[in-house]
């Protein structure tokens, strides 16, 4: 057998096992033996190139941009209006309505849990009237777009294993998150960008943990690539001083011929995959640069976001996660920092709403215009949402709310979501989920649902067992699917 | 069969490889052990498994006589002998969806060869074994083969018996500089230097392989390489990992590691010490550092957290921990019920919970310091410092001693207070409160000092309190105490805001043990005290308001007669706006500094104070009557009222009082300076136990005690029940996993694979051995050295399975892709910390200190902040270092669990969250991008340029040659060599006429450029070496 039948007879076996062994191999070796094969989009649309090898449903959404707001955003404040909490404000929550729901270190001390009202008014937002808070209009402003849940609730009530839980399934380290699953069973269908990029904004607040876009057991590839505002894009991609494109280029060149030849003497397939590598690695130093340069975006659009080139911020991030998904990258996800309103929860409320409002909606209209939208499912929220019993005095336009997993507020657009609609509701305290309680399994397994993944049979060994993102839960709720 | 099923299959079959390769002879019974169990455990275990709060129609597949018991229904599930009459077999064969097993919702469907293989085992008796892991290892003879000059050890034949069976033929050794390359990236984690390749492929001394390896194994790198491995599975780490993820120092531990494999310590005594090195018997500080293996796990603080339910997770973490490292089994599971596969119990999980429970550590801990508990160690140069400055102490000491004996002969004044001839105004308090005393008083830290515009009568401050009621400020244990003389009055000033009179005024005094010492000037508002009394001694009517006015108090009416001291004194108000300055005493009695010209009166103010600060048998002595005292009490006081106080002898004494008091300030900062390190201890009266209900900490069930899983060996006789008997039962020899998994990971990190691949599972879910003899006789053979780690890694590298050459054969590699049979040597990229050491190697950058602190190499900046919580917490920013500790090996860097350092963690390096046994190798871009980019790389890059211009060969292909020998341990080919000249002359030709982009590349990194050596050839000379550290060869160990 010559070099070159191993290799296809490699690449063939590999195929058949769904590249689950050496995923990026497998499409090295495609492209070694076949320049011209693109490994972009499949020709059948249940043919996933990760480690599914075939989707368990015609997808809806192609890709994922999840907008996390970390922290925990009050749902009371902006999503899930509470007119009768305005009316109780200084009154001790009943504990008929707290049932024993544990409280956090900071307002277990309190003697009274006193309820206070939202702080700021809400109003009806598009056709289909969603009621939101005044602070966040240009969200109203797209309230035919999306599917506000009021009903999501999770286990945690700490930032750390209540993020952890809301992105991996589970509340300890350890597991992978859901972009990690996403690239570990879907693969990529980019050439030159990986399957998951994180971006990070906002200062201060509570810390992030490389954890949050972590692959847990799975292999390292599957870990969300950061791209940043500042310095290298992507860690590395730069040339050293000294050595221009031209000059990498060259030298690249001497890299994969050494390699090839080594390749013939030893003959080990992972050789061949390295090649690939070191392609796509000199691909993205053209891609990334190209990618995050928004200063040829037109002004208007630079507006809508408002985005400012070489600034680094949350509308520079939505701006480029709209980029992101043009370039079919799999799975965006966005971390903006400081929503933990423990105290001087108005003006902090307000300043963050500032920070997300426009660059959210624009972000959502922006896809919309690009026909992106149909395809790409957008999620908004954070890893749990606040009480409504205020931590801390309560005065005129002063008061702070502790964390809350009972309910809470998220809201998903596009890709196979019922736009206009609110789904789920919460008792007059927004306290408890009165109907169509959404827990945090069910919610990742919708979205693996739209994916066109069952939540149930994406999984992997490790330890003995067969992990999922849903752990032994999850169900997929029928009722916000478009 | 839909597609979905068929690929499952294939993967099923790929698992287990003895199905990939040659046909089973037809004739062959069916192994329950190798092709039964896994079939059961992976399809039907969940509901008819282990687990028995999960059993479903009473049927358990695990256990025979379960098995093979009438059901529920009064069917049985399985008839040897007769698979029509089983139910099993009905109900796997169902086409009814109601009744098919498994359920379709289970997701598991049989495949038809799986139906097969469990109806022929049936009909062939239902033939069942105990699941082979727990079975006791029992030491196989190595078994005949056909070619006997192959093999060069025991391994080998049964290495080669499989291999015969599989009709696959060995390859050859490997040539001698892919040899010396292969050990010592195995024995050392680093490549081997151009001379000793040199040497070895010219040492034609058959023994010359042998004296290589035990070369490499004395060396200090070898502990280095195997503490690597280990560090990832005691998930070790240098912050606390949850949340805010501040520092934590436990690198001791990590030193203790390399220690312990450079010293050869036998594995079993490596095992104690870790999990109980401070329950030995007279533990050595080494021991308890030891014992640091289960503090690595990770620390919360996060506010507002649980700390009941953290407590319980760090548990959970050291059980799952222990039972992966040691037992080769996922308990995870157990902590909320029944083990699915596995007979371990959840009662079973909490009974070595137990063992771990009774830790005197915190729930929530690490905010500032290590978490509890956690100790000193002073290292050797600390020590010397001490003992260097204990001498001095010493000599200082003694010329004290010599001073004092001086002051024998003279006459120190002591007699009862030398009075002044007539009363006089003492001041104690004017701008400030006295030395040494405390001040408080709601909001008056500050004693309320205030100037101008304020009313001031002396100096520039007066203090002053403004209140609604009650208030008042003081202070208390001044160092020089107010001496009270015959008809001594106090004075006091005041002024009373006209706007805001007070009600009442009051002076207050403290003798030392207490405050019931009060003049009251006003209304009866205040209600303290016993009217008439010294305790609440009305004087008159409220001063006077808007002017200073003096007030005067006759010491003996509040009950303070002559030869009584105060330390203390408070002004207080009953609501208004008062001021207040120049307190003190008119008096005929020495005060102040003078107090030191007698040593009577210095005695009578250290008797009025209310904490003394005297040694303590100069306490005792001081309140002993003069003339009672004993000799040597009389001259425990006087000498130390002469060596500290006595204001003639100050001259004297304090220069060297001053200096001692210096050595002391520098003797604690050394000690503040000793590295800290995490710790085991136990509690002297241990927590309960309970199963924590679906594993929630706020749910106790039964309570248990400390217990081992009773599928296992049982517990030694005599073990304690605490975590050294957990420790002896691990060592025990009759243990049936802990060799088999020990051994079986070290055969990992050669071959890249264990023997059994699921390293971490050794369980029904876990792969089968592929080799499972040659595991018992490995595990039979390390138990019997003693333990002997560096035996076990001997005989592995000495065998010629290990020598064979890594050329990958296409047909072999078509029979087995994963070389899990070994017909060819392992090839596989090497581990990050080994990418990063070679590469600092080959660039003649290496820094060769071993252990000590955590380094930061370059780092891109922002990383740590972008995620940072910030504020007063450690490990918030990056600080990189500088100097050497660029250039240490990766086991040295510092690791951040919440961002960890970008270029390991690209190589797949884990983040130490939790214990890893196998690290995944992935082949990624991103690894391009390091390796082509990160300053470290291109610095190396640099390091190889200047050694190969600085070497003695001058002619490009010369070093060429040089080049790429030291990145790859071998010389080039022809076309090899001829593509670096090419990149050679063309680079060159570039930075000639580009000589700044030369100099650009040149100054990537912190090490001294030579100014001997032209910029130009270094620079291409760098992109050449770029090219080179870039190479699959490089980072590969073939």
């Amino acid at each position: 057998m010559t070099l070159d039948e191993h290799l296809r007879r490699e690449m063939t076996r590999r195929t058949l096992l769904g590249r689950s062994a050496k995923g990026l191999g497998a499409l090295a070796l495609a492209s070694l033996l076949n320049d011209g094969l693109q490994a972009a989009t499949p020709e059948n649309p249940l043919e996933a190139l990760g480690a599914l090898g075939q989707l368990h449903f015609a997808p809806k959404a192609r890709r994922v941009i999840y907008l996390f707001m970390s922290g925990g955003p009050s749902h009371i404040d902006l999503y899930d209006a509470k007119p009768k909490l305005k009316e109780l404000t200084g009154e001790e929550l009943p504990d008929s309505v707290r049932m024993g729901q544990r409280i956090t270190g900071m307002t277990s001390g309190q003697s009274k849990l006193l309820m206070v009202g939202p702080a700021y008014p809400f109003k009806k937002y598009g056709a289909c009237g969603t009621e939101m808070s005044e602070v966040i209009p240009h969200i109203g402003s797209v309230a035919d777009d999306i599917c506000l849940v009021r009903s999501l609730h999770t286990d945690p009530i700490n930032h750390d294993p209540a993020v952890t839980y809301l992105l991996t399934g589970n509340q300890q380290p350890g597991r992978p998150t859901l972009g990690a699953w996403s690239a570990y069973g879907l693969g990529s269908v980019n050439k030159n960008l990986p399957e998951y990029v994180v971006l990070l904004s906002g200062g201060g607040g509570q810390p992030l943990l490389a954890r949050y876009w972590g692959n847990g057991f799975l292999p390292g590839k599957y870990q969300g690539v950061q791209f940043r505002s500042t310095g290298d894009a992507v860690l590395y991609v730069s040339n050293p001083e000294g050595i221009d494109p031209a000059a990498r280029r060259s030298l690249l060149d001497g890299v994969q011929k050494l390699n090839r030849m080594q390749l013939e003497a030893v003959g080990d397939p992972e050789i061949a995959t390295r090649i690939d590598a070191y392609e796509m690695a000199y691909r993205m130093q053209t891609s990334v640069p190209e990618l995050m340069d928004i200063s040829k975006e037109s002004a208007g659009v630079l507006q809508m976001y408002g985005a400012e080139p070489g600034k680094s911020s949350f509308a520079n991030n939505c701006l480029l996660a709209r980029r992101l998904a043009e370039r079919d990258v799999r799975f965006v996800q966005l971390y903006h920092r400081d929503w933990d309103h423990h105290g001087n929860l108005p003006s902090e409320l307000k300043r963050q709403a500032d920070q997300c409002d426009r660059a959210s909606a624009a972000l959502i209209k922006d896809l919309k215009q690009r026909g992106l939208l149909d395809e790409t499912l957008v999620i908004w929220g954070g890893e749990f949402g606040r009480t409504s019993y205020s931590q801390g005095a309560i005065s005129a336009n002063n008061f702070g709310r502790d964390h809350h997993p009972r309910c809470f507020s998220i809201w998903m657009a596009g890709g196979g979501i019922k736009p206009g609609m609110t789904f789920g509701q919460t008792d007059e305290f927004g306290y408890n989920v009165v109907s169509d309680g959404v827990h945090a399994h069910d919610f990742q397994a919708t979205v693996l649902h739209l994916l066109g993944v069952d939540h149930k049979r994406l999984t992997y060994r490790f330890q003995g067992r067969d992990f999922r993102l849903t752990d032994v839960a999850g169900n997929v709720v029928q009722q916000i699917l478009a | 069969m839909p597609r979905l099923l068929l690929l499952a299959t294939a993967v099923a079959a790929l698992a287990l490889p003895r199905h990939s390769f040659a046909e089973e002879p037809a004739a062959a019974p069916v192994d329950y052990q190798r092709e039964v169990r896994q079939i059961l455990s992976n399809h039907c275990y969940a509901c008819h498994g282990p687990d028995e709060a999960q059993l479903q129609a009473g049927l358990r597949l695990d256990q025979r006589e379960r098995a093979l018991a009438a059901l529920e229904s009064g069917a049985h599930a399985i008839v040897p002998g007769d698979s029509q009459a089983s139910a099993l077999v009905q109900r796997i064969t169902s086409t009814d969806p109601d009744t098919v097993m498994p359920p379709a919702d289970a997701g598991k469907p049989l495949s038809e060869k799986q139906i097969a293989t469990l109806k022929r085992w049936i009909d062939e008796g239902a033939k069942w074994q105990d699941h082979w892991s727990y079975q006791p290892i029992e030491r196989p003879a190595a078994p005949v083969v056909k070619d006997a000059s192959w093999p060069r050890t025991p391994i080998d034949n049964f290495i080669l018996q499989r291999l015969e069976q599989e009709k696959l033929q060995p390859e050859a050794e490997a040539d001698r500089s892919a040899l010396i390359r292969r050990l010592s990236f195995d024995l050392t984690g680093l490549p081997p230097s151009a001379a000793d390749v040199d040497a070895f492929v010219a040492d034609d001394d058959p023994d010359a392989y042998e004296r290589l390896v035990d070369r490499l194994l004395a060396s200090p790198r070898y502990g280095e390489r195997m503490a690597q491995k280990w560090l990832d599975l005691a998930r070790y780490a240098d912050t606390n990992g949850y949340h805010i993820d501040n520092h934590r120092d436990m690198w001791l531990y990590r030193e203790w590691v390399i220690d312990a494999f450079n010293r050869n310590l036998p594995f079993d005594q490596f095992v104690v010490e870790q999990l109980a090195g401070d329950l030995l018997p007279n533990p050595t500080v080494e021991q308890k550092i030891a014992s640091g293996f289960h503090r690595n796990g990770m620390v919360n603080f996060e506010g507002g957290a649980d700390p009941a339910e953290y407590l319980s997770k760090y548990i959970v973490d050291r059980v799952n921990t222990t039972a992966t490292v040691f037992l080769g089994s996922t308990l995870a599971c157990t902590e909320c019920h029944d083990h699915k596969y596995d007979p371990f119990t959840q009662r079973e999980f909490y009974s070595l919970y137990a063992y771990f429970h009774n830790v005197p550590e915190q729930g929530l801990d690490g905010r500032k310091t290590n978490p509890v508990p956690s100790m000193r160690v002073p290292q050797p140069e600390q020590k010397a410092q001490l003992a260097q400055l204990n001498r001095q102490k010493a000599e200082i000491e003694k010329q004290v001693q010599a001073k004092l004996a001086e002051f024998e002969k003279i006459d120190v004044p002591n007699t009862p207070a030398a009075l002044s001839p007539t009363p006089r105004e003492y001041v104690w308090v004017d701008d400030a409160i006295p030395a040494g005393s405390k001040s408080s008083g709601k909001g008056v830290e500050d004693w309320g000092f205030a100037g101008s515009p304020q009313p001031v009568l002396s100096g520039n401050v007066a203090s002053q309190r403004r209140a609604e009621g009650l208030s008042q400020h003081f202070f208390e244990q001044a160092s020089q105490p107010l001496l009270i003389g015959e008809g001594d009055k106090f004075v006091a000033h005041v002024w009373l805001d006209p706007a805001s009179p007070p009600a009442e005024i009051m002076l207050q005094f403290n003798d030392g043990s207490g405050w019931e010492h009060r003049a009251v000037w006003g209304e009866n508002k205040i209600d303290w005290g016993k009217a008439d009394s010294p305790s609440r001694r009305a004087i008159g009517g409220l001063p006077p308001a808007g002017r200073w006015v003096r007030l005067e108090v006759d010491a003996a009416a509040v009950g303070l007669p002559a030869g009584s001291t105060i330390d203390g004194w408070a002004c207080t108000q009953f609501g208004g706006h008062v001021y207040w300055d120049k307190l003190g005493i008119v008096t005929r009695m020495p005060q102040g500094s003078s107090i030191n010209d007698n040593q009577a009166t210095w005695e009578l103010a250290e008797r009025g104070k209310a904490k003394s600060s005297l040694p303590e048998d100069v306490q005792k002595a001081i309140k002993i009557a003069a003339a009672e005292r004993t000799d040597e009490q009389r001259s425990a006081v006087r000498n130390h009222f002469i060596r500290h106080h006595y204001s003639q002898a100050r001259a004297t004494f304090a220069p060297l009082e001053q200096q001692a008091a210096a050595l002391d300030k520098q003797r604690d900062e050394v000690r503040t300076a000793f590295p800290e390190v995490m710790v085991m201890e136990e509690m002297a009266k241990p927590r309960d136990t309970f199963i924590l209900v679906r594993g929630d900490f706020r749910t106790l069930g039964e309570k248990v005690t400390p217990s081992v899983p009773a599928s296992l060996s049982p517990l030694p006789e005599g073990a304690p029940a605490n975590r050294l008997g957990l420790a002896q039962w691990l060592v025990d020899p009759r243990h049936p996993l802990v060799a088999r998994v020990t051994v079986n990971r070290y055969w990992q990190q050669y071959f890249g694979a264990g023997i059994v691949k699921t390293s971490e599972d050794f369980g029904s879910q876990g792969d089968q051995p592929s080799h499972p003899q040659l595991l018992d006789w490995l595990a039979a053979e390390f138990i019997e050295s003693g333990w002997n780690i560096k035996a076990l890694q001997k005989q592995i590298v000495m065998s010629a399975v290990y020598r064979q050459s890594s050329r990958v054969d296409p047909a072999k590699h078509t029979r087995d892709p994963e070389n899990r049979l070994l017909a060819r040597g392992p090839r596989f990229r090497l581990d990050g910390e080994m990418i990063r050491d070679a590469s600092l190697a080959i660039g003649g950058l290496l820094d060769d200190r071993i252990g000590g602190p955590s380094v930061a190499p370059y780092q891109p900046p922002g990383l740590w902040e972008q995620v940072g919580f910030g504020g007063e917490f450690s490990s918030q920013s990056y600080t990189q270092s500088h100097g050497r500790d660029l250039y240490r090996r990766g086991m040295y860097v510092y690791i951040k669990r919440a961002m960890p350092y970008p270029p390991l963690a690209t190589f797949d390096a884990p983040n130490r969250e939790v214990c890893t046994d196998r690290r995944e190798r992935t082949n990624t871009p991103l690894q391009a991008l390091v390796l082509l980019n990160d300053p470290a790389f291109v610095e190396a890059a640099r390091g190889l340029a200047q050694r190969i211009v600085g070497s003695e060969f001058s002619s490009p292909p010369e070093r060429v040659n040089l080049a790429f020998k030291l990145c790859t341990s071998r010389m080039p080919r022809p076309e090899e060599a001829q593509v670096l000249l090419a990149i050679y002359d063309e680079q060159r030709a570039r930075f000639e006429k580009d000589p700044a982009a030369a100099e650009k590349l040149l100054k990537v990194g912190e090490s001294p450029l030579p100014t001997s050596m032209s910029p130009v050839e270094l620079a291409a000379w760098t992109a050449v070496a770029n090219v080179l550290l870039n190479l699959d060869e490089t980072i590969t160990k073939g």
